[in-house]
């Protein structure tokens, strides 16, 4: 008998917290029922797990925390349809189906050194999250941190905690900017490339990470080469339909690459010569 | 393929009789409609295998059924619980395989074996013996040539077989044919210097024998260069009827879906099922946002899957030219015909 290795079998974790980003978003902080298994389980920021919810199927979702913090993970859920929705129904001591980690994860090792730049909109920080709890962990491995978040409403706005704990460390800076003003809100309006002007780029010795939906991808891709970034210091995640998660049932084909197996993390020279609609 | 052998027509029957008592085994059979299908055989008396007609399915279904059951899961209040399917496939051998359904096998241990193993696969695959049988006429649709993975298989076989009238030379490829002429050896002889003569001149009868001519290189090299006008897209996105038959009968379209089928409130089974990528809902995100245009480029990754991506991934293409979608596809959009306006002008 060969041992058949359990690929798409998920593993019961428990939900010890829920933790309310907005009106959409919350993020579940989970750990595996074996103790053994969640003692020895890792990951990569950038990697996600298919989340398994009874009767819903699958989702593929990001980690919003840091490996450095072992024994907890973080998922941040948007609710979208089916299985999102039933996740938020979800409590404190409730059990889902985790199988993971897949994909490819940033590039840390080849950021060491460098400034970074993140790029975020709506839900899209919650990868990008698991990214900066990780450089934060090891601050003096890198350098400069600057955060631009886009959200839709000012009560849009998740990881506010987060940012603002963020904003207080070291050569970190956090710039938000909403689509439309709520009463109140003095803060910037407009897309997160509005912002870049009052940001300090500095192509050459900076990393630029930028999630978010396929839109704000495709203008702020564009935006950083106006401004002198090479492809290779441009980092995306795409997002596409996914049922394996493990590069088998093509769901999330992109022009020949798939993104659950050679992505979800993209250098922009990698995405050139694609067909890829975030490309336009 | 080491020694080569010589089983007599006569005895053919007997052999596999043999093979029965110890494995499942599965060869062509004409139905009580006239069709040929892949069947598992229960009396080899009554129901000779059909090598004479192509089987409508190929060897896929059997390695990777239309619908399976991943495993099934339990839930209540603070449980959510697990458990592997515990299905095992009988030891199967397959006889009477054909060189595309054959190479689309091979191909399909790259995808489900090479990287992750799926386990379901393997489970299937590593139980089962693959007999092949090299084709020396071939059928109306068929252009293996062009995608070089026939009329006569080279490798990957357990055991291949060629006709050669009154005869059959076979030729042990992997151990688990050389087991099998071994333990059965008194069925076989060693092959004359005239029989493997013969096979050769069999070969390059069937090689020259093909009633199409499909310009399966063309087509690739133009596809590699950008060279296709996306009209071609177009026009073959809009006839095509979205039914996935093209898809379900392929041996290599192997693309699925995974869906939950609940039981009753507290237990499930999580199944994966057959999907094709000319459904316009394989790409659909949450929020309605697809990246495939229906409209213009629904059978866009269809043939650049098979014709482009799998050539610069492994080699060559992974339409191993069975002709079977020719044969099924009502809007006239089958390879044949994506082929020929891929290379028009040329
Ligand atoms: C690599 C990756 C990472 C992601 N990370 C996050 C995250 O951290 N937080 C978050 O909120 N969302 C994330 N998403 C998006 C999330 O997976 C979808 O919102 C979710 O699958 C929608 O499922 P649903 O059942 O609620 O929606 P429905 O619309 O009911 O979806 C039905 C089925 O379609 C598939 N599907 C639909 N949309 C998507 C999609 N966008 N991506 C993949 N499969 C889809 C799923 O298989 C799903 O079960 C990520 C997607 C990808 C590809
Ligand atoms: S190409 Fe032909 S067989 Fe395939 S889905 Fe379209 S209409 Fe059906």
């Amino acid at each position: 008998m060969t041992d058949i290795s359990p690929l798409y079998l998920p593993q019961p974790a428990v939900i010890n917290e829920v933790i309310e980003e907005n009106s959409q978003i919350r993020t579940f902080v989970l750990s595996f029922c074996d103790r053994e298994y969640n003692e020895k389980f890792t990951y990569l920021p950038g990697q996600f797990m298919m989340v398994s919810v009874p009767h819903c199927g699958e989702a593929p979702i990001s980690f919003s925390s840091t490996p450095e913090e072992p024994g907890h993970i973080r998922l941040s859920v948007r609710r979208a349809g089916r299985l999102t929705n039933a996740m938020h129904r979800m409590k404190k001591g409730d059990v889902v189906g985790l199988r993971g980690p897949w994909g490819n994860g940033f590039p840390l090792d080849d950021m060491v050194g460098r400034d970074l730049l993140f790029v975020a909109g709506g839900i899209g920080l919650a990868p990008l999250a698991a990214v900066i709890r990780t450089c934060i962990k090891k601050r003096d491995q890198y350098g400069r941190i600057s955060i631009i978040y886009g959200s839709r409403t000012p009560s849009d706005i998740a990881f506010a905690d987060d940012i603002a704990a963020w904003g207080m460390e070291k050569d970190v800076e956090c710039l938000l900017t909403v689509d439309k003003a709520e009463p109140g809100w003095d803060g910037a309006v407009g897309l997160v490339t509005s912002l870049f002007d009052r940001a300090d780029f500095a192509p050459g010795k900076q990393t630029a990470l930028v999630c978010g939906p396929p839109l704000m991808i495709r203008a702020v891709l564009s935006d950083l080469g106006n401004r002198g970034f090479a492809d290779e210091e441009i980092i995306t995640t795409m997002e596409r339909h996914m049922k394996c998660g493990v590069g088998v049932c093509r769901h999330c084909h992109m022009d020949g690459r798939l993104v659950c197996a050679d992505g979800p993390v993209f250098s922009l020279a990698r995405l050139r010569g694609l067909e890829v609609m975030e490309l336009g | 393929m080491s020694d080569k052998l010589i089983l007599k027509k006569d005895h053919l029957t007997t052999f596999l009789r043999k093979l029965s008592k110890e494995y499942q085994l599965v060869v062509p059979l004409k139905n009580c409609h006239g069709d040929t299908l892949f069947t598992v055989i229960e009396d080899l008396d009554s129901q000779p295998p059909d090598l004479v007609n192509q089987p409508q399915n190929s060897l896929k279904e059997f390695m990777l059924p239309q619908q399976e059951v991943l495993f099934t899961y339990k839930n209540s209040p603070g449980d959510y619980s697990f458990s592997p399917a515990t299905v095992k496939p009988p030891p199967t051998i397959f006889f009477g395989v054909r060189p595309c359904d054959l190479s689309a096998v091979l191909y399909m241990d790259v995808i489900f074996l090479q990287g992750r193993t799926d386990p379901h696969y393997l489970q299937k695959r590593e139980n089962s013996v693959l007999i092949g049988l090299n084709c020396n006429t071939s059928f109306a649709d068929c252009f293996c040539n062009a995608t070089r993975h026939g009329p006569f298989l080279e490798y990957g076989s357990d055991l291949q077989f060629t006709d050669l009238g009154d005869r059959f030379l076979v030729e042990a490829g992997r151990s688990r044919g050389e087991e099998i002429v071994r333990k059965w050896g008194y069925f076989f002889a060693v092959a004359a210097k005239e029989d493997r003569a013969r096979k050769y001149q069999v070969f390059l009868e069937a090689r020259g024998g093909f009633a199409r001519m499909v310009h399966v290189d063309q087509a690739i090299k133009r596809l590699r260069e950008k060279k296709v006008d996306d009209s071609v897209w177009h026009e073959l996105s809009l006839r095509c009827q979205d039914c996935g038959g093209c898809a379900y009968l392929c041996p290599t379209c192997t693309c699925f879906t995974i869906i939950d089928r609940p039981v009753d409130n507290v237990r499930g089974e999580r199944l994966r099922s057959w999907d094709a990528c000319t459904f316009a809902g394989f790409t659909n995100m949450a929020g309605g946002h697809n990246p495939v245009n229906a409209a213009t480029d629904a059978i866009r990754q269809r043939f650049m899957h098979k014709l482009c991506y799998d050539v610069k991934d492994h080699g060559r293409p992974s339409c191993v030219g069975c002709g079977r979608c020719v044969g099924i596809c009502f809007g006239g959009t089958d390879i044949i015909r994506f082929i020929n306006m891929a290379c028009e002008g040329i």
